[in-house]
């Protein structure tokens, strides 16, 4: 009984002597760093921080797996410079995919196309927007299953806000000029809300932001809101760069959840990876096709959506494109472009001129 | 804004190219080449006019014959010297070319045929052909103009509206483009740290600084005074070309420092630094303070033994207290105890019994606990509004310096906060003046020079011969030479080192900091090289300062496990028991002694 009363006792004298210890190697080590902190400093020279120099001075490879925003210095500065051999503006970058199973694996690029000069930019355009899949893989439905899925954990998602915001700002009911000023306050939170996420969504859109805030803070019923909304209406289209945060994929057909790479198909290549220059032409055929098995033989073609009767095989609006966007992605300025493109004949941009932007 | 976003009328893209070239992918990598070929540009640059070149059309720098056919053909590099169009809001069209430009920066330092001969560690920068003019220029863009005048970040693109009364038509006038073209040009193109960053493509390349035998100036710049602020992000401070071009040029003519005709010659250099907008009222003998003092490479410099020598204050002070501290903390981790602290511990419990027991034992005063906590409240806000400017390349500097409101503001509450510790300082002289004055009168039969002396020499702080021999034999008990611990009145020897500390340090912050506020005084009388030395001094001892704080008096008062989570001493006034017993026992003695105790029994005399 004796020995158990002197438990307590004896834990708490345990306690202290293991707090003790940790105090000491904390101190220990905080003290360590201190003055090796002065030691160095002093003695050894080191170039600048990486505000100053963390800036890419180059565009290669290893700036596609960065966003813009992880640049450093980005957050500090007015208007952080470019890679010196690109003179335009970078206040935007294409989104690194982490979930994409074709470019993480290390087969392909995030900017997969480079064969045909004429069309490969155009190529790489949409895969900001949608998962190698939607084009390159098989589906045993029509219309083909998309799902958004988040660039930040690879899970489906809602459709991006800025797509909702526009849907909402372009639907035939509701947002009229005329009756804008008869809005409630829930329609103007709803709107400031999507802007916001739409501007945090593409890494940070000022001027998206910025209408946020300003939709928020008039008042509902007033002149100013509906202003603002026609400047949201008028401005959104400006910033479908492709970068939303999100990208289409297909779904797997058992628990419809978004389908980021050939399923069942790691071993296959890490086996390519590890003999890729020792196959023989045969085996690598045979091994490139245990890696796709769900490859599609013709990919989708460009005018698979951009043509007014795409919903057949990819129904956009099912997926959150507003009726208005739709409509500037299958305008004949476009699809004649594809068309004469990929006849090989070049389209003059004056044909453009009388083609609204799809901005506008 | 939301006139801005709507797109002013002069804004150019008349040939529609954002049709496709907005989308952030058009774009391609080579893996041959391993380059990355972007063909998208930001079209917020042209919708709302950010920069000058949003009245530009795309074939206003690209031929129309390359690019007005799609697929384009093989586009040719731009010449930036080439004729182009402006669009101007009348509806025509001005001719313009940045060949003087060229002609200006033939005659500089960067002379194009030097910068075409750049050759860098890691392979070019630029693509064959390419301009040199992307060395520094990427796509001019507006600075803020909010940040030089403030009105218009509430009032938005509305304040034009007064402008466009007549502007709009009878004298079509872009107000809105034109202010801020006026206002990005009235400043410098970049703010500081982005200027930094361009100069340091070059200035910072291993390679390009041995073929050319430069230093690396913009490090060095960064980890000057003016850098550091500019790393917290003041757009005020000064950066590479307040003082490479001369007044009334511009970066394009910057000459070499050995030109006579150059703002960094050592003749025309005070004058650089005593512009209107940086120190006016300095005298020519600030220039000789140090703005590319870097320690690590200048060791046969005066400043970088004044800086070892500091290092080795902080090992010679720090190092004793830290050992002290963790040998301290040892004694409880191996359950070792003072072998006389029973003993004292019951004396305790009988003082304490006393009714004058507990107010006897006090050891800290209420004006003494007063002063404690202003001293902690105030170096506490020294730390954080100053620190920030010693690890200015650190994220958590960058952010606490936002949260403060800025780097002026962090400033001012560190200048404050330095101006009322230096007071709090004076309070303190005065404090012991006067316990000095009292305790002279308590003398009797000693003139009245003895009487001060001696009041001094007993002033509970005082550190006195015999107690550095305690220190040593502190030392060898806790390192287990010797089996009984020494004896220590109300304060302890490493309570007196640290009161000694605190004395040495306010007095050489305290000059050097004011030294470093008033540096265009301080050039009247004293080389700028003085503020090198007061910087070093002010920083290492600001270092030293905080971590014997930070590190050795937070567990002393608050992590050790006698104390922990605080104290009570700081707040009460009153020591622990066990600390008291075993660290402060001839105090104790002293206290019994006073109430009539017997020291050895505890029992009270006849």
């Amino acid at each position: 009984m004796q020995r158990l009363r002197a438990v307590p006792g004896l834990l708490l004298s345990f306690g202290k002597r293991i707090y003790a210890v940790a105090v000491i190697g904390v101190t220990a080590w905080v003290s360590f760093l201190a003055i090796r902190y002065l030691v160095v400093t002093l003695m050894v020279p080191s170039p600048p921080p990486p505000q100053v120099t963390g800036i890419p001075t180059r565009l290669d490879r290893a700036v596609l797996d960065t966003r813009r925003i992880e640049w450093a210095g980005v957050a500090s500065n007015e208007n952080p410079r470019v890679p010196p051999a690109h003179y335009h503006r970078l206040d935007g970058w294409i989104q690194p995919d982490p979930h994409n199973n074709c470019t993480q694996s290390g087969c392909h690029a995030p900017l997969p196309h480079s064969r045909r000069k004429e069309v490969r930019a155009f190529l790489n355009m949409h895969a900001t927007t949608m998962h190698c899949g939607v084009c390159h893989m098989t589906s045993e439905r029509t219309p083909l299953p998309l799902k958004w899925y988040s660039l930040d954990d690879g899970e489906a998602c809602d459709p991006p806000a800025i797509l909702t915001a526009y849907a909402r700002l372009t639907a035939e009911d509701a947002m009229r000029p005329s009756a804008v000023q008869s809005q409630t306050a829930a329609l103007q939170k709803e709107l400031a809300g999507l802007l916001s996420l739409a501007a945090e969504q593409s890494d940070g859109i000022p001027s998206l932001s910025e209408l946020a805030r300003h939709i928020a803070a008039v008042s509902p019923t007033g002149e100013a809101f509906g202003q603002l909304v026609d400047a949201a209406r008028a401005t959104l289209p400006r910033h479908f760069h492709g970068s939303y945060g999100a990208k289409l994929s297909l779904t797997d057909s058992a628990r419809g959840d978004p389908l980021l790479g050939h399923p069942g198909t790691a071993a296959p290549v890490r086996e390519f990876l590890q003999r890729g220059g020792n196959l023989t032409p045969a085996d690598r055929i045979a091994l490139l096709a245990r890696i796709h098995p769900r490859k599609r033989v013709q990919p989708l073609q460009c005018a698979n959506c951009h043509s007014p009767s795409a919903a057949v095989l990819i129904d956009l609006a099912k997926v959150g494109y507003p009726p208005a966007r739709l409509r500037a992605l299958s305008q004949p300025a476009v699809v004649r472009m594809i068309q004469q493109t990929y006849e090989g004949r070049p389209m003059h941009l004056r044909e453009f001129f009388t083609s609204p932007s799809p901005t506008k | 804004m939301v006139l801005a976003a709507n797109g002013p009328a002069a804004a150019s893209d008349p040939d529609n190219c954002l049709f496709c070239h907005q989308f952030r992918g058009l774009s391609r990598f080579d893996a041959p080449t391993g380059r990355i070929h972007i063909f998208a540009v930001e079209p917020s640059y042209t919708h709302e006019l950010r920069g000058p070149h949003a009245r530009l059309a795309c074939t206003a720098c690209h031929p129309r014959e390359e690019v007005s056919v799609i697929p384009h053909r093989e586009v040719s590099r731009v010449n930036c010297t080439q004729v182009c169009h402006l669009s101007e809001p009348d509806g025509l069209e001005r001719r313009f070319s940045h060949a003087p430009v060229a002609e200006m920066l033939g005659r500089s330092v960067h002379a194009p045929q030097m910068l075409h001969g750049l050759q860098f560690a890691g392979g070019p920068l630029l693509g064959q052909g390419q301009s040199p003019c992307l060395y520094c220029h990427d796509e001019p863009v507006f600075r803020n103009l909010e940040a030089l005048l403030p009105s218009l970040a509430l009032r938005g693109t509305r304040a034009f509206d007064r402008c466009d009364v007549c502007h709009a038509e009878q004298v079509p006038v872009d107000v809105a483009y034109y202010l801020r073209h006026v206002a990005a040009r009235i400043q410098p193109a970049r703010p500081p740290l982005e200027q930094a960053q361009v100069c340091g493509v070059c200035h910072s390349d291993a390679q390009v600084r041995q073929a050319r035998g430069l230093s690396d100036a913009v490090a060095s710049f960064v980890r000057s005074f003016h850098g550091k602020a500019a790393l917290l992000g003041d757009n005020s401070t000064a950066a590479c070309l307040s003082c490479h071009v001369r007044s009334g040029q511009n970066a394009h003519s910057m000459l070499a420092r050995s030109d006579p005709q150059s703002s960094t010659h050592p003749n025309n250099v005070a004058d650089s630094c005593r512009s209107a907008e940086c120190h006016p009222a300095a005298q020519p003998r600030l220039a000789a303070a140090g703005v590319h003092l870097d320690l690590p490479t200048q060791r046969a410099s005066l400043e970088f033994w004044i800086a070892a020598a500091f290092i080795l204050l902080t090992l010679g002070t720090f190092g004793p207290s830290l050992v002290i501290c963790l040998l301290e903390l040892g004694q409880i981790a191996v359950g070792r105890h003072h072998p006389e602290a029973h003993d004292t511990h019951r004396l305790i419990e009988r003082i304490l019994a006393h009714p004058d027991g507990r107010t006897r034992l006090t050891r800290f005063t209420v004006s003494q606990r007063v002063q404690h906590w202003v001293l902690v409240v105030l170096f506490a806000a020294l730390a954080i509004t100053g620190f920030p400017m010693k690890f200015a390349d650190r994220d958590w500097a960058q952010a606490l310096v936002q949260t403060l409101g800025g780097l002026q503001t962090t400033r001012n509450i560190h200048h404050w906060a330095g101006i009322a510790l230096v007071l709090g300082f004076m309070g303190h002289g005065v404090y012991c003046l006067v316990e000095l004055r009292r305790r002279a009168r308590r003398q009797t039969g000693v003139s009245p020079a003895v009487s001060y002396w001696r009041a001094l020499w007993d002033l509970p702080m005082m550190v006195r011969p015999s107690e550095l021999l305690k220190g040593r034999h502190l030392l060898q008990y806790l390192l287990g030479l010797r089996p009984d611990p020494p004896t220590f009145g109300r304060f302890s020897i490493k309570e007196k080192f640290e009161y000694i500390g605190v004395f040495w340090g306010t007095t050489l912050l305290g000059i050097t900091g004011a030294m470093l506020w008033g540096e265009q005084y301080l050039s009247q009388y004293l080389s700028g090289r003085v503020l090198n030395i007061a910087l070093i001094a002010h920083t290492y001892e600001a270092f030293l300062a905080v971590i014997h704080v930070g590190i050795l008096h937070i567990v002393n008062v608050m992590l050790s496990p006698h104390v922990f989570p605080l104290s009570p001493a700081t707040i009460t006034g009153q020591t622990p028991l066990g600390e008291l017993a075993e660290q402060h026992s001839e105090y104790v003695e002293d206290v019994a002694r006073q109430l009539g105790l017997d020291v050895r029994t505890g029992e009270a005399h006849g």
